[in-house]
């Protein structure tokens, strides 16, 4: 597959924490997310997820290993460029919703904007937009806290977008939300996705991860399999028994097949 | 990311601790407004004093003995050594066109009629020619010798009818005897015509020494005219021992050279065996005699002015740096608190820079909110002082724009360490942060 093809691209990666005894957070993840692509990620508590989020979305470098995101190789950018890189390409929805408490609903949404640069008033207008389309279009003067945990969970989820990231990268989206918001919030990232957007999504949820390409199953900072799904963005189907493919399992890497050529990036 | 966006964020989160940025700013607030306020009174009395000195004063030496060295203004430490007869003995001098004393004589009333006022320290037994012909706005100078004297307009003021040239006053002294005066000339200035006055409005009576002084100083009160005990009268004869604490010299003109020539005679002569003074200064003894212009003399009460204003500055750095402390203290609380919320903005792309201008801004919006009220502070209590004191006005401008720049400084100074601290926040243990 051409590097230009690929999204995030992770080579062995390792992230160690070293505690009283180390704790091995990533242990040898290797992992090519295609552009364009809907990816959902699943395993324990603990298993490494958020790690692996973090690392893609250049919060964070690698003990050893190397991420490239967009092209570029992460672990040689300084915190500068990773900041830069990360403000262009990434939307991140971070587990914790991560709001700024003491601003409104619009105003965090049009954080990311502020930061690139973009005037106040157009800023405002674009993250108005964004509030409605996640159905908060009533609520753009609250504070975080006036809001419930759905309704954060969906500010968040705005923020990540507001500046039409190649990438999004969603850490349990869903836990908070009720089935019906769920659902919209769903559609929501099915029609970024549509649009493009390559998507990563960690989810405890079977339905949720349903809703993917395909689903990389993480265990003890390691991959465990990685499954394909066929009926893209298609609502929950029932649980294929196995679900995994063979050959997807052990070595993930370029096991993905080219037949997605979703390859332009609309959002440079 | 702009400036304004900068202070736009700075100061919502500045509003959303509001007392505690309030007390943080205080001690900005406070040192601003002491140095403000001081500057200000400073400007004023330094304005008050220099708009007062007349061009004819310039000619007058204004002299007294003191032990050496000693600080303060015009007759600091001043000791009466200098005699009637000295002064005589120096007027005749060439250099010198008038040599007289000056000697405020404490009174209980004045009264024009039945009305009666109360003058307190503010009959001044001197030279006639110490009420210069400029001064006057009525009449003329008292004449030596003579029961005359020449009122400014406060003390005239002080009747029900306006005191004119014509009138007739009784002055009672401290003693409790009096004596009648009558109105010769009325200044045109209630301020003080001579350093040895000091400069602010006061009501005051000009009369000449003989023979008030000698009446005066004797304790015995005025013992003429006035059915008083006539005898007493010739025990106030001025005598030898008669010693006047403050003498005034006046040189041929105001020219620098006549000016120090009258003022070397009039020392050398002092100082010389024939003077009474004599036995007080010069030589072995320990008193020394100083003879200076208003000008010199308010060049030394400028630099006791300049003095003390060092010393507020001092006192007021002291305090902004109190202040420094206490909003980089707030700062680096406030840097520690919102360490998550760095992390986030610094997820969502915000540069190291931004969040440093961030808090950059937060400090010196602090540092110059203070400076600006502190400013207004002491713009309100310098003119307060000046109005108490009843000088002219005078804004040190400059000054307030200084202590603008000092407010951003200190804020600039106070922030960068916290801003800092939180621009190296790495967003990944920022947001893990609880
Ligand atoms: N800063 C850290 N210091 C030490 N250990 C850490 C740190 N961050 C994560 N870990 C450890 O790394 C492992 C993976 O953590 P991670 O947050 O990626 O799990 P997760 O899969 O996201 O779990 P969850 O589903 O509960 O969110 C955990 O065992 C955790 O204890
Ligand atoms: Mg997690």
């Amino acid at each position: 597959m051409a590097s230009s093809d690929v999204a995030v691209s992770l080579e062995n990666v390792h992230k160690t924490y070293r505690l009283a005894e180390p704790v091995y957070a990533l242990d040898g993840v290797s992992l090519e997310v295609p552009r364009g692509s809907y990816t959902a990620i699943m395993g324990p508590s603990g298993s490494g997820k958020s790690t692996l989020m973090n690392l893609v979305g250049c919060l964070d470098t690698p003990t050893e290993g190397v991420v490239v995101v967009d092209g570029r190789d992460v672990t040689a950018l300084d915190g500068s460029e990773r900041t830069a890189l990360r403000g262009e390409q990434v939307g991140f929805v971070f587990q914790t919703f991560n709001l700024m408490p003491r601003l409104s609903a619009l105003e965090n949404v049009a954080l990311p904007q502020l930061f690139l640069g973009v005037g106040r008033a157009e800023r405002r207008e674009r993250a108005r937009e964004l509030l409605e389309r996640v159905g908060l279009g009533d609520r753009t003067d609250h504070l975080p806290n006036e809001l419930s945990g759905g309704q954060r969970q969906r500010v968040a989820l705005a923020r990540a977008l507001v500046n039409d990231p190649a990438l999004v990268l969603a850490d349990e989206p869903s836990g908070n939300l009720d089935t019906e918001t769920e659902a919209d919030v769903l559609d929501l990232f099915a029609e970024f996705h549509d649009a493009g957007t390559t998507m990563v999504v960690v989810t405890h949820e079977r339905h949720v991860a349903e809703r993917a390409e395909r689903i990389v199953h993480l265990l003890d900072g390691r991959i465990e399999r990685i499954e394909e799904l066929e009926g893209v963005g298609e609502p929950a189907r029932p649980d294929p028994a196995s679900g995994s493919r063979p050959g997807s399992a052990v070595e993930p890497k370029g096991a993905d097949s080219d037949d997605k050529t979703r390859a332009e990036d609309e959002h440079e | 990311m702009r400036p304004l966006e900068h202070a736009r964020l700075a100061w919502r989160s500045i509003r959303g601790h509001k007392l505690r940025s309030a007390l943080t700013t205080l001690g900005v607030i406070i040192g601003i407004a002491a140095v403000i306020a001081f500057v200000t009174l400073g400007a004023s009395l330094q304005a008050g004093i220099v708009g007062d000195i007349s061009p004819d004063d310039q000619r007058n030496l204004y002299g007294w003995a003191a032990e050496p060295e000693t600080e303060g203004g015009p007759l600091a430490g001043a000791q009466p050594v200098v005699s009637q007869d000295d002064l005589e003995e120096i007027e005749e001098f060439d250099e010198v066109s008038a040599a007289y004393g000056y000697a405020t004589v404490p009174t209980q009333a004045v009264s024009d009629g039945d009305e009666q006022v109360a003058l307190g320290d503010g009959l001044v037994a001197t030279g006639p020619s110490y009420v210069r012909e400029g001064e006057l706005a009525e009449g003329r100078s008292f004449e030596a010798g003579e029961r005359e004297a020449v009122l400014n307009p406060a003390a005239a003021e002080q009747f029900e009818e306006n005191v004119t040239v014509g009138d007739e006053l009784v002055v009672t002294t401290v003693g409790g005897g009096q004596t009648t005066v009558d109105v010769v000339g009325i200044t045109a200035t209630s301020e003080g015509l001579s350093p040895f006055e000091g400069f602010e409005a006061s009501p005051r009576i000009y009369v000449p020494t003989d023979p008030y002084y000698a009446e005066g100083a004797a304790g015995i009160g005025f013992g003429d005219g006035l059915g008083g005990d006539p005898g007493s009268g010739s025990e106030a004869e001025p005598t030898d021992d008669l010693r006047y604490l403050a003498v005034v010299v006046e040189a041929q003109s105001a020219e620098e050279a006549d000016v120090d020539a009258a003022r070397d005679r009039a020392v050398e002569y002092l100082e010389s065996e024939e003077a009474d003074a004599s036995e007080f200064v010069g030589g072995g003894e320990d008193l020394e005699v100083t003879f200076q212009t208003s000008t010199e003399l308010l060049q030394q009460l400028q630099d006791i002015l300049e003095l003390l204003q060092n010393f507020i500055v001092g006192i007021a750095a002291i305090s902004l740096l109190v202040g420094s402390i206490g909003i980089a203290n707030i700062m680096l609380v406030s840097v520690t608190e919102r360490t998550r919320e760095i992390g986030i903005m610094k997820a969502v792309g915000a540069q190291n820079r931004e969040v440093l201008g961030l808090f950059l801004a937060e400090a010196v919006i602090l540092g110059v909110v203070g400076a600006v009220l502190g400013t207004a502070l002491g713009l309100l209590a310098g003119y307060l002082g000046a109005l108490y004191v009843d000088l002219p006005l005078v804004y040190p401008l400059e000054y307030v724009a200084l202590a603008i720049l000092v407010g951003i400084l200190v804020g600039v100074l106070s922030g960068l360490y916290p801003a800092w601290r939180a621009a190296r926040t790495d967003p990944i243990d920022a947001l893990r942060y609880e």
